[in-house]
């Protein structure tokens, strides 16, 4: 009976939430987190390989831990040290905070939101690359009612059917944006997974006629849908930048960690990430090998 | 429909997320019976108990389980504990029913005979009665263990490092991907079955004096 | 106790009992498919149960469906049957039908074994004198073996009837409706009243399921055979 007992030991040493760091030297291990969608689960896996080709020890564990609202308490207790945040949504659905069309200020605003909890995070360099909530409708209907702008879609709300990420009635720029500033709050709303391929999948086969995806899906391009126009920019300017626990950057030679990171997301921009997404999630390649593959094309590992 | 040649890619972690399956398992199934059988000591001992912890035992039980992990999240958050504890829950009716009905299945005479000869009740109850409750405690680990290899698909909704080949179901459902699904799906009843007739055979060797099986 | 202040807040806030997505809706949807499913699964199961029963032919099949029907996932059952669906009816195949046919599979085993364990081990000598008495195969069933083997039929419905109520839970991860919604999607936001809530939710309605049953099962067992209508129920599996 001996091998079945190693065989549980050893899956639940897998299991387990490893915290030991690899004992002392000046690159201990970083726990690495993100949500649980394909966009930020290839982005967290790219910053952990290069870390890794850079002799950091990399705990996954926390890749695709939930959703935001898990995530973000978990980098605060530092159950996780560095997750990859949407810096618009993640200070407006995150913190509450006010979030604008303006990269450089939603930057700044969250770092200063995150000071102002006790100063343990860092937000580090963004990507040009932005992916914001986008709703988006088969061609056919923004035919038949002249459909260009989120604002068109408020005078015939009742008459779609609508599926929104599950967390959009308390994402302050999901629900109430829409409904503050468009007068969009509709009757016929199904909840799914945010930016998954249930949801396009949804729009496809005419279960809804309106879904919430993300601007980089690339379902979109796909199958040719038409991105409606948010006229009143009510949605952040979403770059993606990495939130670092400072306890944990007080371990490490914090500028060649910071720009090892820095380096990496300078180089990502929007039709970049929208192909990441788009190998995930639609040529369902392995993350692991969508992150190694750019990683190498573009010098960053050999 | 399948995608064999994903399926070949994938092996590997395949046998990742079984192993973590099993461990998952294993570990519930473990500490599960620990603590029935500490509970069914209790409850045969102190008359009195029994009730109440059948009873509630039996409560837990008919909660959906995706409701018990759900309640832990606010509790213990993602955390393994928020897999293990609902597991452990759902095995102590299995369990509790199977030793107590293996404590109440010896016959009276040969309980009689033992205080005869002298047994303290507590050493009555460890020397006599447990041990020939032990095919009806048996059947009760196979219960068990294969309920709770059930319930480990479902621990995915904690997130992606649970789950065990419940997190291919989940991750092909995300992505409408069909191979992926049957990838979490079909293992995931195999080891089931497989693991059923493992410890029907283990079960039948380890009580070869017990003749018919008894079914719990 | 924080937690039980935050879930009674979400259970009386009226928001939540008006509109789409509110709680009646989940509870109107769990209930509807779960009855629809239990109307089927008995519509298959029992007439199947109760023939290899009688005719003591197949038994062998009925227990290892029962070990089977035991052993087999929940979730499992709903990720193969949901490809199938979904190719075939693209809108219904996601959100209905997976969860709908699965349980259906996972209640038919322990209707049809317990139809079968009742009618096969009602007395012999009882249906012998029956038969004796030049009562047809079709009325020794009804007029004798159902009422004796009743208890025991009416466990396996109870049986599959929680693991319904069970199952429908669980469909709520891949979008069909019910009260699971509420456990889903407030683990995605974080909600603990509403994850809560959902929990008593969910919990009473299964907990009510067993004891309605259990009720009925008392209820038309003919006073002679109650005793030992408890020490043979059968066994579900959690789900």
């Amino acid at each position: 009976m001996r091998f079945p007992r190693m065989l549980a030991l050893g899956a639940s040493l897998l299991v387990l939430l490893s915290a030991c760091t690899t004992g002392g030297g000046s690159k201990p291990t970083i726990k690495i987190g993100s949500v649980g969608f394909d966009e930020a689960r290839v982005m967290a896996e790219i910053y952990a390989q290069v870390l890794e080709a850079n002799g950091y020890t990399v705990d996954r564990a926390g890749i695709g831990l939930g959703s935001r609202k898990v995530l973000l308490p978990a980098l605060e207790s530092g159950q996780i040290d560095l997750q990859p945040e949407y810096i618009g949504s993640g200070l407006a659905d995150g913190y509450g905070g006010a979030s604008t069309n303006d990269s450089v200020t939603n930057r700044t605003e969250l770092q200063k939101v995150l000071d102002g909890k006790g100063g343990g995070i860092t937000v580090l360099d963004y990507t040009p690359a932005q992916d914001t909530n986008a709703l988006v409708v088969r061609k056919e209907t923004a035919d038949q009612y002249s459909l260009v702008t989120w604002g068109d879609l408020a005078a015939v709300q009742d008459e779609l059917k609508w599926a929104l990420a599950a967390n959009c009635p308390t994402n302050p720029v999901c629900a109430e944006a829409l409904r503050v500033v468009y007068g969009i709050d509709p009757q016929d709303v199904t909840l799914l997974d945010a930016c998954s391929t249930p949801m396009a999948d949804a729009l496809l086969n005419k279960t809804v006629d309106v879904a919430e995806l993300c601007s980089t899906g690339p379902e979109i391009i796909v199958n040719g849908w038409v991105r409606l126009e948010d006229d009143k920019g009510t949605q952040p300017a979403d770059n993606i930048a990495p939130l670092v626990r400072n306890d944990y950057l007080a371990k490490v030679d914090k500028a060649a960690f910071s720009k090892l990171l820095n380096d990496v997301s300078a180089k990502i921009d929007t039709p970049t990430l929208a192909q990441l997404y788009y190998d995930v999630a639609v040529g369902l390649k392995d993350i692991k090998d969508v992150a190694a593959d750019w990683l190498k094309a573009n010098g960053f590992v050999t | 429909m399948i995608n064999w040649g994903w399926i070949v890619e994938h092996l590997d972690e395949l046998a990742g997320r079984t192993a973590q399956h099993v461990g998952l398992a294993a570990i519930a199934v473990a500490v599960g019976f620990a603590i029935s059988l500490g509970l069914a000591i209790l409850a045969a001992r102190q008359r009195l108990t029994r009730g109440p912890l059948v009873t509630v035992a039996g409560i837990v039980y008919t909660i959906p389980s995706l409701a018990l992990f759900a309640a832990l999240v606010p509790v213990t958050g993602l955390s393994i504990l928020t897999a293990e504890v609902p597991l452990v829950l759902y095995t102590l009716l299995i369990f509790l029913r199977n030793i107590l009905a293996g404590i109440d299945s010896v016959a009276p005479e040969v309980l009689e005979a033992a205080d005869a000869m002298g047994y303290q009740r507590a050493t009555r109850l460890v020397r006599v009665e447990l041990p020939l409750a032990v095919p009806l405690i048996v059947a009760g680990v196979r219960l068990a263990t294969v309920s709770t290899l059930g319930l480990v698909t479902i621990s995915g909704i904690l997130g992606d490092r649970f789950g065990g080949l419940g997190f291919f179901i989940f991750e092909g459902y995300r992505h409408s991907f069909a191979t992926e699904i049957l990838l979490g799906a079909v293992p995931s009843i195999l080891l089931a079955i497989g693991v059923d007739r493992l410890l029907v055979i283990t079960g039948a060797r380890l009580t070869p004096w017990a003749g018919a099986r008894p079914s719990a | 106790m924080n937690l039980i202040t935050v879930t009674a807040e979400w259970l009386t806030d009226p928001a939540h009992w008006t509109g789409p997505g509110a709680i009646p809706q989940r509870l109107v949807e769990h209930m509807g498919l779960s009855a629809l499913a239990l109307i089927i699964a008995i519509a298959i199961a029992l007439p199947a149960g109760l023939a290899i029963g009688h005719t003591r032919r197949g038994s062998a099949l009925a227990a290892n469906l029962a070990n089977m029907g035991r052993a087999i996932p929940s979730l499992a059952v709903i990720g193969i049957v949901l490809p199938f669906t979904a190719a075939i009816d693209p809108q219904l195949g996601f959100k209905l039908y997976p969860t709908l046919v699965a349980m259906i599979i996972l209640a038919i085993p322990p209707i049809l074994v317990n139809a079968e364990a009742g009618v096969a081990s009602v007395d012999a000598d009882l249906v012998e004198s029956s038969r004796a008495m030049g009562m047809g195969e079709g009325l020794v069933l009804a007029a004798v073996e159902i009422p004796v083997a009743l208890p025991v039929i009416l466990a396996g419905i109870r049986s599959g009837a929680t693991q319904i109520v069970a199952t429908m839970t669980l469909g709520a991860i891949f979008g069909s409706g019910g009260l699971g919604r509420f456990l889903v999607e407030g683990i995605a936001q974080n909600d603990d009243g509403k994850i809560f809530g959902g929990v008593v939710l969910v919990a009473a309605l299964a907990l009510a399921t067993e004891a309605a049953f259990a009720l009925l099962q008392t209820a038309l067992t003919s006073p002679g055979l109650r005793s030992s209508v408890n020490r043979r129920a059968a066994s579900g599996v959690p789900t």
